[in-house]
């Protein structure tokens, strides 16, 4: 059974308590930054930095609004990295929580075909090419905990549980959320384990806050090799 | 080269299902066993209190039971009436006040005009504090006001603080500062 995360940015205050708790549970180091005019820092996700909480201030029917996107991987249902990298000892998927994790053997990928693969641009690269993105806090989850970023949010803008739950919880709390934000919708529902609920168009967020047609995806070429993959196991078997 | 149909089907769902996690040769136990060990498995777990703000969130601390006894993981507490569990930035990085190699663990003095900081004992930098403190209040204490009313006061000194403090902690902190004829004497929440 799926675990999925439902992330309701319309309640959410960008008080970072998610991206921190995510840090500290990971014991990743600090990063070095420069002010670039935005309460948002780090700029963006990096190989020590697998939660961020983007902050876009815009203008939507004269009215300035402050938008807020906690951004980490989707967990896709059928992810397009695991499909790409085709190796079960660096990218793979735990079947009792359908979380998609990197082991250290990302390093012997193509990393910029798995990052290419991503359709919300996750995955980052660290020294010697190892691949780094949020893993669900597949731990926690095993031993009845919820993830870091779930346990910490103050406001209750995350609900974390089993995929079916979250889902009809995600369709009500959407229903309520459109009298405010007639815009409002679900991010992806079908298709990824972390859910956004977002009150204005998606790519008012971040350029990546929804899969778009003409990026990620499993390319051709991997395609092909997939096909040709089980033919090559066996032959270097026999 | 042969193949059998089990084969068969692999390779026609490999593209299309994604990777067939069955029959690649490969033993995932290891990894899977690795993910089901938490970090804080063997600690020791006791309560406390965050620091920062007036809120008062209860947070969870596991601390190594081996030699060291170092903290492990500071998280929100679940059964915390407050937070149930709940952290803000400052209160999920609060290990850091522990675990931490630019914490400073003796005080420091950097005389006026110094642009270096030095190393002082404690005695020396409370009873410096209270030298100093005495020396300011009585130089500008003032018995009465313009009016000729009894005020003793000094207005030389303010307090601001604290946030964290319980109601014994304010009332015994409150008689200090009064006794010593403070008038500014604020919160740091409201400023």
């Amino acid at each position: 059974m799926s675990k999925s995360i439902l992330i309701d940015t319309t309640i959410c205050t960008a008080c970072r308590g998610c991206q921190v708790a995510c840090k500290q549970w990971h014991d990743l180091p600090a990063e070095k930054t420069k002010n670039m005019g935005s309460y948002q820092n780090p700029q963006d996700l990096s190989f020590i930095t697998y939660k961020l909480v983007r902050m876009t201030e815009t203008q939507i029917n004269d009215r300035l609004q402050w938008l807020f996107f906690p951004d980490q991987c989707r967990h896709c249902e059928d992810a397009p990295c695991l499909e790409t990298a085709y190796d079960e000892t660096a990218i793979y998927k735990d079947l009792a929580t359908n979380a998609i994790l990197y082991t250290k053997n990302t390093k012997s990928l193509d990393a910029d075909e798995i990052i290419g693969s991503c359709p919300y641009n996750i995955p980052k690269k660290g020294a010697g090419g190892v691949l780094a993105k949020c893993d669900m806090c597949n731990d926690r989850i095993h031993n009845g905990l919820k993830p870091a970023c779930v346990t910490a949010c103050p406001t209750g803008a995350m609900t974390f549980g089993d995929r079916k739950k979250i889902l009809s919880i995600a369709k009500k709390r959407l229903k309520k959320v459109k009298l405010r934000f007639p815009k409002a919708r679900l991010l992806d529902p079908d298709t990824v384990n972390i859910i956004y609920l977002v009150g204005f168009e998606p790519t008012q967020y971040w350029d990546y806050a929804v899969a778009g047609l003409d990026r990620g995806g499993v390319s051709r070429s991997v395609a092909m090799r997939k096909m040709l993959g089980p033919f090559a196991r066996m032959m270097r078997v026999g | 080269m042969k193949f059998n149909r089990r084969d068969f089907i692999k390779i026609s769902s490999a593209t299309a299902a994604g990777v067939a996690v069955s029959g690649l040769g490969f033993d995932l136990k290891a990894v899977k066993s690795h993910a089901s060990l938490l970090k804080t498995q063997y600690a020791r777990e006791s309560t406390t209190i965050c620091c920062y703000c007036a809120v008062g969130c209860g947070a969870i601390v596991h601390t190594s039971k081996l030699g060291d006894g170092r903290v492990i993981n500071i998280e929100g507490d679940p059964d915390h009436v407050i937070n149930k569990g709940a952290l803000c930035s400052k209160g999920s990085s609060i290990k850091q006040l522990v675990e931490n190699d630019k914490r400073l663990t003796e005080p420091m003095y950097r005389a006026p005009y110094s642009d270096k900081w030095k190393t002082v004992s404690w005695d020396w930098a409370l009873s410096k504090i209270a030298q100093r403190v005495k020396k300011t209040r009585d130089m500008n204490f003032q018995k009465t006001n313009a009016k000729g009313q009894i005020v003793n006061r000094t207005t030389s000194i303010a307090s601001v603080g604290s946030a964290a403090m319980d109601n014994e902690e304010c009332w015994m902190y409150q008689t200090l500062m009064r006794s010593l004829g403070l008038v500014y004497i604020e919160h740091q929440a409201r400023i």
